[in-house]
């Protein structure tokens, strides 16, 4: 009797076929962790060998100097794995528009990524308080404590002590010039150029100078989002003395008499916007093609930026100069960034041990680690690392910054919704809200947020 | 014709089929619904009946959820965030959902009966902004609006219409209307080729007697090619009001929400509280109340489309 299959037959099992991919696609995880067990076990005997065990791990990065360049990531991954070969490094590019994003994304969906390059407002302050970070308290001997700068190791830990970031490089924020056109109006004659320093009035009679000079728009408080937003809140702070915290770190100080003052100032200033529809990359963008003849979003990547001309020129071929944020007192006090690595805790031990290993060598083999920050093109935190840019016109010239830095308030409680609420601040400022009215909003709802953390 | 009708007038008996046979094609045809159905549930069912869930939560990262009650609805109303990013999510919706349906039609009128290859490439250049990547998109919008050398200022400018650089993004007079216009040319893509779609197959022996009998041109369109494309009208208005409650990346690119919450909308709030507040119960509960009143316009839309016809 010939057997044949009837069409009902056929669907059936076509049906089936079909329930039962979509079941296996579901179960896709197992199987790879099944696979990747098996793939893994084989390079398990050289890893005794070379004292550290085989692991796989995640490196995310937000683009920090040339930590956001994959050529310079993976040469310095080669360099690691030329010492740790069973430690397979992949790495994921983020951007600080959507970083912060994907990151928390992963983290409620389990995908966080072993290792994270960022700095201590969120390995410590968000991440770190939030109890998603493994503590690095190990890491920190006695030997890194002394040779890690004082003021970069209180702002790696917690209150409590614990460590959740292991640091790397670091700089100073500043302000830029177009000196050419400061220079044109005459108005060089308030800038300090040995120091990089001015006092608030210089500032604003060079405002002045270069407005009257034809200028229409000299600066820009952007405001759109929190991008760069450390240039807004250090160009208010410094101009009479102003703070944004307390020594303690424990509230929102934005409110005080100078600080209403500098904002007021800045807003009644002819040639300063207050623009809600920049952030700060996108104000680098406009001082660079000549729109704006100043930028407060300002450090040493950006300084040494090759993109449309050579280093220290906008697009057309102006002298940029960097300067400190200007003061009635004459001592600036710059926001710091500090750059390092922090460890998600996956609940993986061996993980957590090879991501250990790779921040060791990294940031603390003294063979590696002035390669390390070399690529960052900032400043190393480590006495012993020494002048690294020896020779380097640029950046000696920008070392000086250094000696401005202030105070690391970026660890205070409630810090993502202080961010917020400062561009949201400025925005209604700029639109005409009273700026005493303004600013007891920022630190009310700053300083609720504050609470609730701490 | 005549095979046609006589289909249609004779009964046609069936064979019986026995309850085994049918439950076997019962059987078979959910095997394959089962592929769907095991997506529509995970990847919808699921998150909706989740984000429920955890609207009754105080729910943040890496802490265990406290149950508060309807207390997330309670401050939802009493948050004037909110209470603004619903009254600019309605603006939107009010004006673009009926200039998008109004100017589709239009257009679509004007180009159906042109030549085919003309309706062709009228339908391409309208379809364009919705193919093309919505980021892509606002980049060029945002340089067209840049308060310092954007198309707008210049043109304004040249011809007297404005005196000095408006700050399109930056006003809260003119931001949420920057969006909107951003909106509808993104929006009219669809609708267009669906009106184009919808008018070509209205039969044209009905129009050609109300012709034949004296109708104009209104007329003729209004009673009769109206009620025939009602239910493309519908679907176009349905989808329309949806999308425009769902607006989000043009304010998420653009402008943040801002300036000073002016171009806030429910769904960029949402983002903003759950992402950047870590306030994910807070969130859900907003989320909640979005689909409420998204359903509710979407039944009122079907009741009055079916009213008509």
């Amino acid at each position: 009797m010939k057997k044949s299959i009837s069409r009902r037959s056929f669907l059936k099992a076509v049906g089936a076929l079909s329930a039962a991919g979509a079941l296996a696609a579901c179960g896709g995880s197992s199987t790879s962790t099944a696979a990747s067990t098996a793939s893994s076990a084989a390079p398990a005997a050289s890893a005794e060998a070379s004292g550290s065990a085989a692991a796989n791990i995640k490196l995310w990065t937000y683009p920090i100097g040339g930590w956001g360049k994959d050529e310079t990531v993976q040469e310095i991954i080669a360099s690691f794995n030329a010492k740790y070969p069973d430690i397979k490094v992949t790495v994921e590019y983020l951007d600080y528009t959507n970083g912060d994003d994907q990151v928390n994304t992963a983290i409620e969906g389990g995908s966080a990524p072993d290792l994270i390059m960022e700095g201590p407002e969120r390995l410590v302050a968000n991440w770190g308080a939030k109890g998603v970070m493994a503590p690095l308290n190990d890491l920190w001997t006695d030997d890194a404590k002394k040779d890690i700068y004082e003021s970069v190791e209180s702002a790696c830990k917690n209150d409590a002590g614990d460590y959740y970031e292991y640091p790397l490089c670091m700089t100073a924020h500043c302000m830029a010039v177009n000196m050419t056109k400061v220079k044109e109006v005459g108005a060089d004659k308030y800038i300090n150029t040995d120091t990089h320093t001015w006092s608030t009035d210089d500032f604003l009679a060079t405002v002045d100078a270069l407005y009257k000079g034809g200028y229409e728009n000299v600066a820009a408080i952007y405001c759109s989002g929190q991008g760069g937003d450390q240039g807004t809140r250090a160009i208010i702070n410094n101009m009479y003395g102003g703070t944004f915290t307390d020594a303690a770190h424990t509230k929102y100080t934005a409110d005080s008499a100078e600080n209403i003052k500098a904002i007021q100032t800045l807003h009644d200033a002819d040639g300063i916007n207050f623009d809600a529809s920049i952030n700060g990359g996108e104000e680098i963008t406009l001082f660079r093609n000549g729109t704006l003849q100043m930028a407060f979003c300002w450090n040493i990547a950006q300084q040494l930026n090759t993109d449309n001309n050579d280093a220290g020129l906008t697009n057309s071929g102006d002298e940029i100069f960097p300067m400190a944020f200007p003061t009635a007192s004459g001592d600036p006090k710059l926001c710091g960034g500090i750059w390092g690595f922090g460890i998600f805790n996956n609940g993986d031990d061996a993980k957590i041990e090879a991501a250990k290993t790779f921040i060791d060598f990294i940031a603390a083999d003294p063979d590696q680690v002035g390669a390390s920050v070399l690529a960052s093109t900032y400043f190393p935190v480590r006495a012993s690392v020494g002048d690294i840019y020896a020779g380097n016109e640029i950046m000696s010239e920008y070392s000086k910054f250094m000696n401005y830095l202030g105070d690391y308030y970026q660890i205070t409680p409630g810090w993502a919704t202080a961010r917020t609420e400062w561009w949201n601040m400025l925005q209604r400022v700029g639109t005409g809200e009273d700026v005493t009215t303004a600013v007891k909003t920022f630190c009310d709802n700053a300083n609720a947020a504050a609470a609730a953390e701490a | 014709m005549v095979i046609f009708l006589a289909a249609k007038t004779v009964k046609i008996e069936e064979p019986k089929r026995s309850s085994a046979l049918v439950r076997q094609e019962t059987i078979a045809s959910y095997l394959f619904l089962l592929p769907s159905l095991i997506f529509f549930l995970g990847f919808v069912i699921y998150p909706m009946v989740l984000c429920v869930v955890t609207s009754f939560f105080d729910s943040t990262m890496n802490r265990a959820d406290v149950f508060v009650g309807l207390a997330n609805y309670k401050e939802l109303f009493s948050d004037p965030v909110f209470i603004g990013a619903l009254k600019n999510t309605f603006i939107i919706v009010i004006v673009s959902v009926p200039v998008t349906c109004a100017f589709s039609l239009w257009v679509s009128s004007a180009i159906v009966d042109l030549p085919e290859w003309a309706t062709s490439l009228f339908r391409c250049v309208f379809y364009l902004p919705v193919v093309t990547g919505s980021v892509a998109v606002t980049v060029v919008w945002k340089w067209m609006y840049n308060n310092y050398y954007g198309i707008f200022n210049y043109l304004g400018k040249a011809v007297g219409l404005i005196d000095k650089n408006i700050n399109w993004l930056g006003d809260e007079k003119y931001a949420l209307g920057c969006i909107i216009l951003i909106l509808l040319t993104t929006s009219v893509g669809q609708p267009i080729v669906l009106y184009v779609s919808a008018l070509g197959n209205v039969d044209q022996s009905i129009v050609e007697a109300a012709e034949v009998d004296g109708a104009n041109d209104f007329q003729a369109f209004w009673k009769i090619k109206w009620p025939a494309i009602m239910p493309t009208t519908l679907y176009i208005l349905v989808i329309t009001t949806i999308n425009s409650f769902q607006c989000f990346a043009l304010i998420q690119l653009l402008t943040s929400g801002g300036p000073n919450h002016s171009t806030d909308t429910i769904m960029y709030y949402i983002y903003y509280t759950a992402f950047k507040l870590y306030r994910y119960g807070y969130g859900n509960a907003m989320g909640v109340v979005l689909a409420v009143i998204i359903a509710i316009l979407s039944a009122v839309q079907f009741k009055l489309g079916n009213q008509d016809n």
